[in-house]
Formats: C-alpha cells, structure tokens, sequence
C-alpha cells in the first residue's frame, strides 16, 4: 500500500512570489472581509474569540504535525489524550475548589498551575506508554497506525466513562479568570485573552526549543532525515518517545484550557476538536509549528466569524478551507521540504 | 484455433477447481443455513441476529472492496450506508408513503446518490494521496452527521423517521402456518433482504475476479508499477471506491426496510457503524471479501450475548465491583479487542487461514 | 600484520523479498582505504547500509576490532567510532552548515573542537558558508558537509558511499585531496564506481557482482587488469577518458 510515499510526494517546490504572498493573502483576507458585514464591536470581540479558540486548536494542532513530521506517524489518540488533560484539571479543580473560588490571584494562579502540570504530566504517561506499547508496533504502517490510534481512542474515552461518568460536567474556572475587562466601551472577556497569550508563550517556547538547543536542532533534522539522524550516533527511540509524551502533553494543555473556555467537560470533547486539528494541520502544513499556528488562527477565526453570521455554515466553512487547501496547495501554507 | 495462453489455462481450470472444494461446500453450507433460521430459530432475537449479520457481512464486504483490494481506508462508509438507509426512508415515510414503488425508487435513488458523493470525494482525495483520503472522509462523515441532526425539517434531526413496509412485507401480512413457524411480513422481507444481500456479494465476488479486479489489487501492491505499466490507476480506483460506496448504500436502504427506523446515530453515526465495520473487517480479514462473513457473525454475536456475559461474570465474581464497570462499558472491551486483534492478528481469520492453506501447499 | 578494523563474514541482506547481499565477505585494515567496486545493482551501497545498521542482517556476522555488531542498532553502532557518508549525501537541507555540524558532534569537548578546525581546514567553503543553509550549498559542497560530519567525531572508520556521483571531475580531485589526508586518522572503506577515484585512494578492492564478492586484491594489479574492469566494471579501453593507467 503506498501511502508511505506522502513524505517524498510532499517535497518542496521552489517557493514562487505567489506561494510565499499566500498565507499572508489569506490571513490579511480572513481579518478584514468580516468588516464588511460585522459592526466593529462585535468584531473585536468575535476576533478575541477566534484568536483564543485558535490558540487552543494550536496547542493540540502542533503535537500531530510534529509527530507526523518527525515519525511519520499519524495519531488519531490525540483527541483522548485532550480529553484526559481536561478531566485531570477537573479534577484537581475539584479538589482544590476554595482555591478556585477564592479572590485571591495567588490562589487562583496556584490551582491553575497544579491544575496545568498535573493534567500535562499525567498525559505525558499516558502518551509514552501509548507510545511504547502501541504505537511502536506499526511504524511503517499508515493504515494500521490510524487504526490502533483510533481503537485506542476508544479505550481511553471508555476509561474516562468508567473513572468520571458518563455525563457532562460544568468545569469549574479559577474566579479571577472569569469576567471581563471593560476597555474602551468594549467589553474584553478576560478568558480567552489568557488563552491568546498562553498560546504566544508556548509558540515561543517551541520555536526557542526548536531554533537554539540542541536538542531541538536534532528534532529538526530528524524531521528531514529520521535514519540519517540515527546514523550519526542519535539514540531515536528515546527521541521519538520523547516527542510523542511532549505532543500528549500539548493536547492535554489544550484541553483543560478548552474546558475552562467552554466551561463544559464530556468524554466525546475530544472528537470534534481532533478533527479541527486534523483540519489545522492540513491548512499549516504537516511538520511546520508556525503552520500549525497560522491554521489554528485561521480556523479559529474562520469559526467564530461565520457562526455568527451564518450559523448552520460554522461547521462546514473550515473544512471547506481545508478542501480549497488541498485543492490548490496540498503541502499546507507552510511546508517542510525533504 | 491457437492454443490457449498459460492465462488462460490457469483461469479454466481455477473455475473447474471452484465447484468441487471443500470451501465451496461450506459457503453453500452457511447460505442453507441462513435460509433455515426463521424455521430452526423462529424468536424474534434469532431472526433479528441472522439478519444484522447478513447486512453487516454485505456492508464490510463492500467496505473491503475499498480497504482490502483497492488499499483505500474510507471513514466515510457510515455516510454512504446511512444515505442509502436516509434515501428509502425519505420516499416511504417522510416524502412518500410505503409502496414497492417507492421502495424500488428509494434504493436506485440511494445508489445514483451515492455514486455522485462517491465520484465528487474520489476526485478530491485521490489527488492527495492516502492519508489525506482518510481524514476528509472523517471530516465528511462528521459533518453529513451534523447536517443530519441540525436540518430538522428535512430529515427529522436528531429524533430520526419511522417507515412501515407495503404490502407482503407489511407486519400484518400473513401466509398461515408453514412447518410449525408464522410466516409474516418480517419473514418475507428476510428472505427479500437475504437474497438481495447474496446477489450483492455475488456481485462484489464478480468484481474482484474479475480483470478490474485484478488490475485493482496490482494497483494496491505496487501503485508506481501499475502506472508504469500504463494503468490509469485514478480511473480505477474511482470506479472501485464507487463500486464499493453504491453497493453500501443499497445495503443501507435494506437495513432501514428491517429495522423501520433511521436517525443519524444509528444510521450515520462513526462511533456506531463505522466502528463495527473496521471492527468486523479486521477479525474477518481485509482483501478477503469472506472474512465480512466471519467478522460481521463475530462482533453481532458477541454484541448480542453480551447482556447475558455480563451476568455470567456478575454470578462468577460477585465481589469485583470494579469489573462489573467495565463489562459494563462493553465498548472499551471492544476497544481492546480491536488494538489487540491489530496487533497481534494482523490478517484477521481469513487472512490467516489463507496464509496456513498458501504453506500447506507448498 | 595490520589489525583487521572491520570483518564481514558471510552476509546476507534481504531488502523486501530481495535477496541483495548473498553472502558477502571482506575485510578492512588499519592504515588501509578498502574499495568496494562493482556495477549498479551489485550490492555495494546494501552492503555499507548494513554495516551501519540501517537494514538487518538475516545471516552471517559483521565484526568491529573483533566485536559483533550486526545485531546491534544504527545509533549504537554509530558511537562506536564508525562514520557513514550515505549514497545521497543525507545533509540536512533546512539546517545550516553549523547546525549540521551540531548534530554531528555527540560530545563536545577540546578533542571534538580540534577535529572540527582541522576538517574546516580542509574544508574551507564550509568555514565560508558557516550560517547557509545547507539546502543553498553546491553539489561539491554537500559532499563535503557530508563527509566532515562523518569524521568530526572520534571516527576510526569511515564508510563512504559513492561520493563522487554527480560531482565535477575538479570536484572529485578535491575528494581525492580529502579522502587521502583522511586516511591518515580512520580506515576508510569507500564504495564508488567512479574507476579514477577508486584507484586514486585505495590500497585494496574487493569487486561485488550480483550480492558476492567475486575478485579481490590489491589496487596496483587492477589498474592494469583490462579484462577484469571490462567484465565487472563496463570499462572498455577506449573509456578511459583519465589514460593514467597503463
């Protein structure tokens, strides 16, 4: 079966003065058109919206680009393992709730951070032991991959039915994350502003990784040339298990700050945000963080701006992008040349 | 006349052989068995089995056209199945009322339906390779489930449509008595549906025997070497993935003549139908159509007596409260069925049966 | 008697259900460049890609200073002080020269800075382009990134496949340059089809046909062996576009 040849099909061309203006044609097109039909006040907070959601996809978006970059793996858990990261924050929010609710920011940023290393940590297990057992018996294998990742799935939402309950629960938000702002007659949630620059930060973070250590200077090369990195004295194993607990990490991330966004958790969140982040990547381009980043917002935004104006279309306007993408550029906005 | 090619020799004789092996018998075998249940196991439990696994069986098979001998994984099957199960109950309930009529119409228009989608999505995927192939089809499927449950008015949303047979295969027809067993409405429309379900798979069987089929599995293991040889391996996949998708939507319009009943989780729904087909088509074997067979009595066997294991763990170990949650939760178990089944059975029963015969004869 | 750095006893590579090496046997010793020589097909680059570890073994045995590595994986085999230069170069065409020299070095240490500025004295583009990215850099260039990756590291012995494809008849008397002082640190075992080159660095050749050896010697008695580069190399005398040998 030959969908191992996605990576060689996906070599780059010479980047063309029209390739390069694209994503910024599409990015400058997606924040102005709205204008159009959108007064400017709701604009702005529809854009905050979007750019918080966009953010969130982020986070979860780029642990599948970098896994499928640099493994060749496509790991349809990602979504259970975004799923877990919000109901371990749940959880820890439960338990410390007089932190949660009290006025105190030092209380509220403390269960916030537990809450954030506990769910990162515990999901990190999750995906090196996901990784060890499961998913390293099929490298090679697209079609299997995509099936063990998917009855994996299965497995980890059921456990999370069988550990929390199958019924949707409100998730409790840290006080002094609520409410708003008030700026200049506009009304700024404080939330989602949170989750913009947690996403910066954490975009940050990864490219400083990425661009000046080491170690992240492997991962890039690994990304090009998996078998040459490993004959140059690299232990990959380690590596690529190490990556993939990283992406776990990101997902669950995500999702405990899409909880605290949609102030909902139920075992089935994960499905439809993994598929925004299939989606994500596929616009970013595979193996490209800034794609994923750039695919995020557009989606994010994309979602936010049509649902209020045609709200039946929000669901489809994105993998409508999507379709477009892989009409006129399958490789992403942003892809990694082999 | 000149003699015949070794092609041709070795094509006579495998239709010969076909007629006298032992695999032979025991598929005529299952078929009479089949043909018996509504008289050897008249409840309506036994029947309602019997006749799931037939339509599951012809469903896989139509899904291993695609996964098997064309090498496509699709997400997008549940779609195709719930349009043909959407179509027939549109022209019987919704839009029109029961009648053969009607009936007939509702499963050709199911089929050109499906044909159209089928091309549209074999277009857009096939020039992007596998991988992506796979995750439209989900986004597709996921989102014909949304459209489904929020267009209300078109297609009875989340609450679904109720259909009722015409005539003979109505619930309140009768014949009388016949070896002891009430043969009604349901009985006739088993047998209409047992005999469209052989027809379809005699047709799949055609397919892949056939020199399309041939062409399709060269296609599946080596695609750059079947372009080389001057196959125009698009036009082939897409006549296959169409082929596979029309012969699930006919299967979905039977299933909703049986069942009476449509909604977008029953009949749409990924975690639903879509899970139990790779579910079926793994333990069956992918590349075999029979393994549908095995896989589909397999999983809606264990689906069905499932209540009933439960118990017995329960009287078993009356104290394992924690064990009791999860055979409860039947699905994780199905879960780690499947990964288990990936990993370690690979080639599903078929598939294995068919490595052992290949070494025997050696 | 010249210790014997590399031994390869009787293997066989499978690549899918291809039986490319059937049983391949040589040796390579210290102070020696050892040159695998053959036509396209032959099992050469199969050969190199099992020393490093990058396809398995199913039979025989591959020994370093006397130690069984062929079971042992890429990386392991790696830090045991072999280099490998693969067909295709295997730079990474995204990172610049510097970042590639990075992942080269597994320790950074005096020992590995001294390696680094006696290759970029041999190298001397590499010095110039430091910040490119490797991608913008010529044919030539690659090559030689190739190959300084490979001996940053404490390499006694270098694994080089066919450098010189691709490259411009100036470009390889440059590699033969390199090759030569290279030698004087690490054994080198070199596969190339490339008849000057092979006969410009090397001391001894083993001639592959068909995933065997079926020659072996030393390299003076080849240069002049017309019949045995006509039937396993495809060198007719009327060829030889070098007429340096006789």
């Amino acid at each position: 079966m030959e969908m191992n040849n996605d990576k060689a099909a996906m070599a780059l061309k010479p980047a063309g003065h029209w390739e390069r203006r694209l994503p910024l044609a599409i990015g400058m097109g997606l924040f102005l058109l709205p204008l159009l039909g959108i007064p400017v006040k709701t604009y702005l907070t529809l854009t905050i919206a979007g750019l918080a959601m966009g953010m969130l996809l982020f986070l979860v978006a780029s642990g599948v680009s970098i896994i499928f970059g640099l493994m060749d793996v496509i790991n349809f858990a990602h979504g259970a393992l975004f799923t877990w990261g919000a109901y371990v924050g749940f959880s820890i929010f439960r338990l410390l709730n007089k932190w949660v609710d009290a006025e105190s920011v030092l209380q509220n940023v403390g269960a916030f951070t537990i809450a954030v290393v506990a769910a990162m940590v515990v999901v990190a297990f999750l995906g090196v032991v996901l990784e060890r057992v499961i998913v390293r018996r099929v490298y090679g294998s697209h079609l299997f991959q995509i099936l063990i990742t998917f009855g994996s799935t299965i497995v980890l939402v059921e456990l999370i039915r069988v550990l929390w309950g199958p019924n949707d629960e409100v998730m409790p938000v840290p006080l002094r994350f609520q409410g708003n702002w008030d700026v200049m007659d506009v009304i700024v949630l404080r939330y989602p502003i949170v989750c913009i620059l947690m996403g910066l930060a954490v975009y940050a973070l990864i490219q400083l990784v990425l661009k000046r250590t080491k170690l992240g200077t492997i991962v890039r090369a690994g990304v090009e040339d998996l078998d040459m990195v490993q004959a140059m004295g690299h232990n990959i194993f380690l590596l690529l298990t190490g990556v993939f607990a990283v992406g776990a990490a990101l997902a669950a991330l995500g999702g405990l700050a899409m909880a605290m966004f949609t102030l909902q958790v139920y075992p089935d969140m994960g499905s439809t945000y993994l598929l925004f982040a299939f989606i994500v990547v596929i616009i970013g381009g595979l193996g490209s963080v800034t794609g994923s980043l750039v695919g995020a917002l557009i989606v994010g935004l994309a979602y936010n701006y049509v649902a209020y104006l045609i709200p039946w279309a929000a669901a489809g306007v994105n993998i409508l992008i999507m379709i477009v993408i892989l009409l006129i550029r399958p490789t992403g906005l942003f892809p990694v040349g082999k | 006349m000149t003699t015949p090619t070794p092609v041709q020799i070795f094509r006579s004789e495998e239709r010969r052989e076909r007629y006298i092996t032992g695999s032979f018998f025991l598929k005529i075998g299952l078929l009479a068995l089949f043909i018996l249940v509504p008289f050897l196991f008249p409840s309506f439990k036994s029947v309602d089995l019997a006749m799931k696994v037939i339509l599951f069986a012809t469903l896989v098979a139509s899904f291993d056209i695609l996964l098997g001998y064309t090498g496509i994984l699709s997400f997008g099957h549940g779609m195709f199945f719930g349009i043909g199960a959407y179509s027939v109950a549109f022209l019987m309930g919704k839009y029109g009322s029961p009648s053969y009529v009607n009936l007939l119409f509702g499963v050709l228009i199911a089929a050109v339906i499906a044909s159209f989608i089928a091309l549209f999505i074999s277009f857009l995927s096939l020039r992007v390779k596998a991988i992506f192939f796979a995750m439209i089809t989900l986004a597709i499927a996921e989102l014909a489930i949304v459209l489904a449950t929020k267009l209300t008015g078109l297609t009875g949303g989340e609450d679904g449509i109720s259909i009722s047979m015409p005539g003979v295969f109505s619930v309140s027809f009768t014949l009388g008595k016949f070896a002891g067993v009430e043969i009604t409405g349901r009985t006739v429309t088993y047998y209409l549906i047992l005999l469209s379900c052989s027809a379809l798979f005699l047709t799949m069987l055609r397919f892949t025997h056939s020199p399309l089929g041939r062409v399709l599995q060269a296609i599946r293991d080596n695609e750059a070497r079947a372009e080389a040889l001057g196959y125009k391996t698009f036009i082939f996949q897409s006549i296959a993935i169409t082929f596979g998708c029309v012969m699930a939507a006919i299967t979905g319009g039977l299933y909703a003549m049986w069942v009476g009943y449509v909604n977008p989780e029953s009949s749409l729904g990924v975690m639903t139908i879509m899970l139990d087909v790779l579910l079926m088509v793994i333990i069956g074997g992918m590349g075999t159509l029979y393994g549908g067979i095995i896989g589909a009595g397999f999983v809606k066997v264990t689906q069905t007596f499932l209540p009933d294991l439960q118990d017995l763990a329960m009287t078993l170990f009356p104290q394992a409260e924690f064990m009791h949650h999860i055979f409860e939760r039947w699905l994780l178990l199905f879960g780690i069925l499947f990964i288990l089944v990936v990993i370690f059975f690979p080639k599903g029963v078929m598939g294995s049966i068919r490595d052992y015969m290949a070494r025997r004869s050696r | 008697m010249n210790e014997i750095v590399l031994a390869v006893e009787g293997v066989h590579t499978f690549i899918g259900r291809h039986h490319i090496l059937q049983g391949v046997s040589f040796e390579a010793t210290a102070d020696n460049v050892t040159v695998l020589i053959g036509r396209n097909g032959a099992g050469k680059s199969t050969a190199l890609r099992s020393i490093i570890g990058l396809l398995p073994t199913s039979e025989g045995r591959i020994l370093h200073r006397g130690r069984e590595i062929h079971k042992k994986k890429p990386y392991q085999i790696a830090r045991e002080g072999i280099g490998f230069v693969p067909e295709h170069m295997g730079i990474f065409s995204n990172l610049t020269v510097e970042e590639n020299m990075r992942v080269a070095m597994l320790v950074e240490d005096a020992a590995t800075a001294h390696r680094l500025e006696r290759t970029l004295a041999m190298f001397g583009d590499l010095r110039k382009f430091w910040t490119a990215k490797a991608g913008n850099l010529s044919g030539g260039q690659k090559q030689m990134l190739a190959i300084a990756r490979a001996i940053v590291n404490d390499t006694s012995l270098l694994l080089v496949d066919e450098p010189s494809k691709g490259l411009a008849p100036i470009i390889i008397e440059s590699l033969i340059d390199a090759i030569n002082q290279i030698k004087e640190h690490s054994v080198v075992v070199l596969v190339e089809q490339n008849f000057h080159l092979a006969s410009s660095v090397g001391d001894q050749y083993y001639i592959l046909d068909d995933g065997t050896v079926v020659q072996k010697g030393v390299m003076e008695g080849l240069a002049g062996n017309q019949e045995l580069k006509s039937r396993y190399l495809g060198i007719s005398k009327a060829e030889n576009p070098f007429g340096n040998e006789q």
